[in-house]
C-alpha cells in the first residue's frame, strides 16, 4: 500500500508529465493547435466548450508572453502555468527533506473548498467561465 | 454486539463497501460496543452505482470526484477539463471503487 503522501504525489506528477508532454506535442505540431479541442468528449460529442475549454491556448500565450490575449483565451489558464511550474519543485522539496507540506496544503485547500462562503463563489466563477466560453464559442 | 444486529447491517449495507472488507466490517462490528449501534445505524453511505451515473454524465467537469467527497481531485479534473479527457474515461472504471474506500473510510472513524 501506498501513503496518501505518495499517492498525491504520483498523481499530480502524472498530471503534469501529461501536461508538459501535451505542451510539447502542441507546440512541435502546430498542426494539431487546430484541433487541440477534439481531444476533449464534451466539445466532441455535444460541441459546447467546458468550462477548461481552451486552456492550451492560453497556457500557451502565456509562455509566448501574451498575457491579455492568454486571460480572453481561458483565465483558468493561469492556474495551470501556476500549477505546472510549482508543484514538480514542491514535490521535489517534499522528497528530499521527507516533509509533508504538499499534503498539509491539498488537504487545507480540500476542508477549504467544502465551506459554502468558498464553494458558492467558486462555482459562480467557474459557471461564469462556462458561460463566457459558451458565448466566445470556442 | 449482537451478531444477527450485525448481519443485518451488513445485508443492508454490504453493497456499499469492498467484497474484502466485508468480513473485516463483520469482525470489527461484533467486537464494538453496544452503545455504537444506533449511530452506525444511522450513517449515510454513498451509492457507487449513483456515483457511476454521476461519473458517466458529468465526468468532465469533476462533479462525480466532488460527490464522493474527493474536492481536490475534482478541482483538478475541472480545470484540465476532465484530465484532457483521459482521467474522465479513466474514472469511469475507478469512481465505484473510489467510492467504497470513502464509505469504508468514513465507517473506521467509528470502528477503530
Amino acid at each position: 500500500m501506498f501513503s496518501k503522501k505518495q499517492t498525491l504525489h504520483f498523481i499530480l506528477l502524472s498530471g503534469c508529465l501529461t501536461g508538459y508532454i501535451w505542451l510539447f506535442l502542441n507546440v512541435s505540431t502546430p498542426s494539431l493547435q487546430i484541433n487541440d479541442v477534439s481531444i476533449c468528449i464534451l466539445k466532441h460529442n455535444t460541441g459546447i466548450p467546458c468550462p477548461s475549454c481552451g486552456a492550451t491556448r492560453s497556457v500557451l500565450a502565456i509562455l509566448q508572453g501574451n498575457f491579455f490575449q492568454a486571460l480572453q483565451w481561458n483565465p483558468l489558464g493561469f492556474l495551470l502555468v501556476l500549477g505546472l511550474f510549482t508543484l514538480p519543485a514542491w514535490i521535489l522539496f517534499d522528497t528530499l527533506t521527507g516533509k509533508t507540506s504538499l499534503l498539509h496544503f491539498y488537504t487545507k485547500v480540500e476542508v477549504g473548498f467544502k465551506q459554502k462562503k468558498i464553494a458558492i463563489p467558486a462555482i459562480a466563477l467557474i459557471l461564469l467561465n462556462w458561460y463566457w466560453n459558451i458565448h466566445k464559442g470556442l | 454486539m449482537d451478531s444477527q444486529k450485525v448481519d443485518m447491517f451488513i445485508m443492508a449495507n454490504g453493497k456499499f463497501f469492498e467484497s474484502h472488507q466485508v468480513l473485516l466490517i463483520r469482525d470489527r462490528l461484533i467486537a464494538l460496543d453496544d452503545s455504537k449501534w444506533s449511530t452506525i445505524q444511522t450513517l449515510q453511505f454513498k451509492d457507487p452505482t449513483t456515483s457511476l451515473i454521476i461519473s458517466l454524465l458529468g465526468g468532465q467537469l469533476g462533479i462525480d470526484r466532488f460527490v464522493i467527497g474527493d474536492t481536490g481531485l475534482g478541482i483538478g479534473k475541472l480545470i484540465t477539463c476532465g484530465g484532457f479527457g483521459i482521467w474522465a474515461i479513466v474514472d469511469w472504471f475507478m469512481i465505484m471503487g473510489a467510492t467504497r474506500e470513502k464509505n469504508m473510510k468514513k465507517l473506521e472513524e467509528f470502528l477503530f
